[in-house]
């Protein structure tokens, strides 16, 4: 049964900045000394846009996600830097202030959504949850009813489901209940973290396509987290790639992956096979991502890096903008050759 | 789920008999014949061997004696005739115990349960802190400690040192001279006006969550009809002339109770904190802050609702423990019940009324485990929707 | 590409491990087992609980192996009325002492009262009070260092055993029962719960309804029973509360425990490089779940400890001498609501019996932290 569901980006008129990440810093504190998860990272994103962050496994996207939501473990520090939200700042709010934001201002669509489920509770109450605690209005219990289903339908589920219990579903159903749950309270942000990991691939592509479709729809504003590029390519405009709790490149997802200025976004398209594009020989990444309780000196890459020369040893460098909308932070920029042959 | 409770019902039915028969087993294994203790014991008549041989069937072969051993102990209700206090029937000396017992496990077990858990679900909360460590070490000490000799502790410290309770017992025979009522009676109106008002709350409750939809309202609603009815029955008891005699039964009872629900309590609040800690690692843990769900909210209803279950599913395993000190319970504060009859019988080398106390410890047990087991159904919807 | 398809022609050699390894394999299993108790010791020692727990359990290690000692050198000499003082049954402290007759007794050691002075006495004369007169050591007897001929660290119990050696021949009596009753329920447990987790079917429905009926019957009741039919020592008390008990709930956590490895792909490798049925039981499948058995073999020593005191408190067994024996003496004899006044008749025993539990309790929660990661604090 379609239903008009009142469900639109709050975030205002569309390109203008909304969250704004700047200078973020964040540690986490260990037996064995601090842990430098997040450091750095500024960038901004605008109403309706969607932009996604890339990286290997502890890079520290994920840091960056609960550090936004303020839902980071007790043995965390954010050293420095800020977050904005519509210009407010949400690092200097009290707990009980950014409880209020969470989910209404910003909802999180988690990794392995399978478990975001309390096993002892119905998928539809859960839900009501959200609502309950940020909905403006008081609604009656039917009036959640109805909401709840058009959120459902709206993710590709049939409305009966929503008595059911979360064993009874399937994982794909699970994750796309999440996505339902996440936009209940019309966030003005959504935050997707791995939001198709764990799910088989014909499923991946629907769960990409409905995100991407609600994206457009709504003109909802979303951080796209993945290791995957493939995945990241697909749904975004923007793209930032981090390695070792740094974002190393910033800009157009087109102009990245047409033309990435950091070594380390180079080696990581180099290193996927293209069906379409010419046969050639795929680049590894050689070496291990640094241990991030002493990294190294200077340019956290450089031991890795093919164009790594004396200066990148010593002295880190800066996300600097270096054409229209794309920044990156190397040294030796001009130095990353074209990748050959990738069509988009 | 009524697929899973019937299933289990089976189940346990079966066991009862299985563990009938291992009585059997263990009365026939028993050295000497049974009926060359009557020759001994001076109470019994020697002519009464010979009949007690044919009663007891002890000339036919083993499998009819099984056979009547199990009919016997369950719809027979005919445990034999005690030796020690011939010729009073074993049901009839049992069953006057068995009330008392089941009342002191009920208690001790659902006072421990509650309490214990919503300590344990409370410290686990507070990690780290000092509530916390006094807590865990309280807890260790009082689970740890010598079940026996704390109950004498107990037993000295309120009698002897504080003098606010009596010596054990049940009752005060000085009191009770020239009742009109036995204390049996008296005890076993207490327990049943017990289990009309929770059935009577229970029937409350349900009515109200059926009409009322507010949450908060049916809340109060709930209170109103507890009190009121507590209040109802306080003022039935107070009017009644048996209230000093109640009141006496009552004062025997409060310190085997305590003593016994004092070491589960702390077993329980060990047991939950574990299981807290566990739950509180879980995924949808974070989902319910990252939701905004209030921490004292995400405390109880999402980590206690879901530490509650491998709580149950322990306590299941620690029923014979609280039973063992029921036992222990009875025989330190000399509270009649079925432990006590047990010990009793055993040092009096009264077979039939031990046999017949260790029956029905057992199908205590039995019923016990039944009712965790479909308790544990009822609370995990992963059994209860879809058996 | 083509020379991938045409089969070698040539004997190829056959890669033997031994010839590049150089150290001999045990060595190598040794160095790693070292290692991994390091790793563990390292994670076990983070919680001080459990190093409370082994230091109480040394300490009641030390008393049981003290006792013998002290037996055969210091209290050998104490002799009285043929048998030594200090023998955990025999002995009693039937000294004769010296005592003034007093109004008032405070001191059972050196005062006595006038009435049973006259007791004592021939019958003519009358004691008075002030007079000295020969009389037995009263028990039980608080502790006295000095002054008479069998030193009593703590006291004697009412027949005139001495309480201190009693103690420390219970802390014997205690690691044996604990031995006997944990190594036999667990390995019967590890056993049960290993075969109905790897055989599955009806073996394990079998096992898993036996594990059942085992946890429905209360051991406690059960065990008075027939501890008045047969007369129970123990070792045999040790063997029964391991079946009863290794049957039971910790055979069903065992068997969940060894289902979660028999899926594991390294038992499928296992299986196809050509391993039985039974060597991949003991040789795959127990190792990785001994870990939890010994874990629940620190639960298991404090239930079996618990379980003989409790017998023994009740007067059902026929040990030598333990520590619910102390106890039960002390109740029997009439002493319980005496308290403090003759607190060495049951404090000792009743602490013991504690400490022993909470030690191997203690113990048991600091492996569950190692063998449980989740429980760990960060």
């Amino acid at each position: 049964m379609a239903q008009t569901l009142d469900i639109e980006s709050r975030g205002g008129k569309a390109g203008t900045p909304l969250l704004e990440v700047q200078d973020l810093v964040m540690h986490y504190r260990t037996k064995e000394g601090d842990v430098s998860a997040v450091e750095d990272v500024t960038f901004t994103l605008h109403s309706g846009e969607s932009i996604g962050l890339v990286g290997e496994s502890g890079c520290g996207k994920t840091s960056v996600a609960l550090t936004l939501l303020r839902l980071l473990p007790d043995n965390s520090l954010i050293k420095a830097g800020d977050v904005k939200l519509d210009g407010e700042s949400l690092l200097e709010l009290d707990e009980e202030q950014m409880r209020r934001r969470r989910w209404r201002d910003i909802s999180m669509v988690f990794q392995g959504a399978m478990n975001s489920w309390n096993p002892v509770y119905r998928i539809g109450d859960q839900i009501r949850e959200a609502l309950r605690l940020h909905w403006p209005e008081t609604l009656t219990y039917q009036e959640e009813t109805d909401r709840i289903g058009a959120l459902f339908e709206l993710v590709g589920l049939n409305p009966v489901t929503m008595e059911r219990y979360p064993h009874e579903f399937s994982g794909g159903m699970r994750q796309r209940a999440v996505i339902a749950m996440a936009l209940s309270c019309n966030p003005k942000v959504i935050i997707a973290d791995e939001p198709t990991t764990a799910l088989d691939v014909i499923v991946q592509d629907q769960i990409l396509r409905e995100l991407k479709k609600i994206q457009q729809e709504l003109g909802m504003s979303i951080i796209y987290i993945s290791h995957d590029i493939a995945v990241i390519a697909e749904v975004t405009e923007r793209m930032g790639v981090m390695y070792a709790g740094k974002l190393v490149e910033l800009g157009s997802t087109v102009d990245v992956f047409h033309r990435p200025k950091h070594p380390y976004s180079y080696l990581l398209l180099k290193s996927t096979p293209s069906i379409t594009g010419p046969r050639r020989k795929l680049a590894p990444l050689e070496g291990e991502p640094p241990n991030l309780l002493n990294p190294p000196s200077g340019c956290r890459f450089h031991p890795r890096c093919p164009f790594a020369t004396d200066r990148c040893k010593v002295e880190e460098p800066n996300l600097v903008n270096v054409a229209e909308g794309h920044a990156v932070a190397c040294w030796n920029w001009q130095e990353v050759p074209e990748i050959g042959g990738l069509q988009k | 789920m009524l697929k899973y409770i019937a299933k289990r019902f089976g189940q346990i039915f079966i066991l009862f008999y299985v563990f009938l028969a291992l009585l059997f087993l263990l009365l026939d294994l028993q050295p000497g014949d049974i009926s060359q203790q009557f020759v001994g014991n001076p109470n019994i008549p020697p002519e009464a061997k010979e009949i007690m041989v044919r009663q007891l069937g002890l000339d036919q072969p083993k499998i009819v004696q099984l056979g009547n051993h199990l009919w016997n102990y369950s719809f027979g209700m005919d445990m034999g005739v005690s030796w020690a206090s011939y010729p009073r029937e074993v049901s009839e000396i049992l069953f006057t115990a068995l009330p008392r017992t089941v009342f002191l496990f009920l208690t001790a077990t659902i006072l421990s349960f509650w309490l214990g858990f919503y300590t344990g679900k409370l410290v686990a909360w507070r990690r780290g802190t000092l509530i916390e460590k006094t807590t865990m070490i309280t807890s260790i000490f009082f689970w740890t400690i010598f079940y026996p000799w704390f109950a004498i502790l107990m037993l000295w410290f309120t009698s002897s040192v504080l003098g606010w309770f009596p010596v054990g017992k049940f009752i005060s025979v000085e009191t009770w001279i020239g009742a009109p009522y036995t204390a049996q009676s008296v005890f076993m109106l207490m327990l049943g006006s017990m289990a009309l008002l929770s059935t009577l709350y229970g029937v409350a409750r349900y009515a109200i969550d059926r009409s009322v939809d507010d949450a908060k309202t049916r809340r109060s609603y709930h209170r109103i009809a507890l009190w009121s009815l507590v209040a109802l029955v306080l003022v039935l008891w107070g009017i009644n002339a048996r209230r000093t005699y109640a009141l006496d039964i009552i004062w025997h009872t409060i310190v085997p109770v305590l003593t016994l629900t004092l070491v589960n309590f702390a077993g329980t609040t060990l047991l939950t904190r574990s299981s807290m800690l566990e739950t509180l690692r879980e995924d949808y843990i974070l989902t319910a802050r990252a939701k905004g769900v209030p921490e004292s909210t995400i405390r109880d209803r999402h980590a206690a609702r879901n530490a509650m279950l491998p709580v149950t599913t322990s306590l299941v395993l620690q029923l014979a423990v609280v039973i063992a000190g029921g036992v222990i319970t009875e025989q330190i504060f000399s509270w009649p019940g079925l432990g006590r009859a047990l010990l009793g019988a055993i040092t009096a080398e009264d077979i039939p009324v031990a046999m017949g106390a260790l029956a029905l410890i057992g199908i205590l047990s039995l019923f016990a485990h039944l009712v965790a087991d479909i308790t544990y159904a009822f609370l995990d919807p992963r059994i209860r929707v879809q058996g | 590409m083509a020379d991938i398809l045409t089969p070698p022609t040539e004997e190829r050699e056959v890669f033997d491990p031994k010839t590049v390894i150089e150290e001999p394999l045990w060595r190598i299993r040794i160095r790693l087992g070292w290692r991994a108790f390091r790793k563990n010791w390292a994670l076990f020692s983070e919680n001080k609980m459990g190093i409370v727990g082994l230091l109480i359990i040394a300490l009641f290690g030390i008393m049981a192996l003290a006792h013998p000692v002290l037996m055969a050198t210091v209290w050998q000499e104490h002799q009285e009325g043929g048998k030594n003082v200090y023998d955990i049954r025999a002995g009693a402290d039937s000294i004769i002492v010296t005592k003034t007759i007093v109004e008032e007794v405070t001191d059972t050691l050196t005062e006595i009262s006038q009435i049973e002075a006259m007791f004592l006495g021939t019958g003519v004369n009358i004691p008075e009070i002030g007079d000295t007169i020969e009389a037995p050591l009263a028990n039980p007897a608080p502790p006295v260092l000095s002054g008479v001929p069998h030193p009593h660290i703590l006291g004697t119990d009412p027949f005139g055993g001495d309480v201190f050696s009693q103690l420390l021949f219970g802390a014997r009596a205690a690691f044996l029962l604990g031995a006997i009753a944990a190594l036999s329920s667990v390995a019967l447990a590890t056993l049960v719960g290993t075969i109905a987790a790897y055989f599955g079917g009806v073996i394990d429905t079998i096992l898993m309804r036996l594990a059942d009926l085992v946890i429905l019957i209360p051991l406690l009741p059960l065990l008075i029973v027939v501890s008045g039919f047969w007369n129970v020592e123990l070792t045999m008390l040790g063997i029964l509360i391991g079946v009863l008990g290794g049957l039971g709930g910790t055979a069903i956590i065992l068997k969940s425990q060894a289902l979660s490895v028999k899926v594991k792909p390294f038992i499928d490798a296992a299986r196809i490089a050509g391993g039985g049925h039974w060597r991949i039981i003991t040789r795959h499948i127990i190792p990785n779940v001994l870990p939890l058995s010994f874990l629940y073999m620190m639960f298991a020593v404090t239930g079996a400890i618990f379980t003989e005191a409790a017998l023994s408190f009740l007067g059902l067994l026929n040990i030598q001498q333990s520590w619910g024996i102390m106890i039960n003496i002390a109740h029997t004899q009439g002493y319980t609501l005496e308290g403090l006044k003759v607190w060495w008749l049951m404090f000792p025993a009743g602490m013991s019996i504690t400490l022993f539990s909470a030690g191997f309790f203690l113990v048991g929660r600091a492996m569950d932290e190692v063998v449980n990661p989740r429980l760990r604090k960060r």
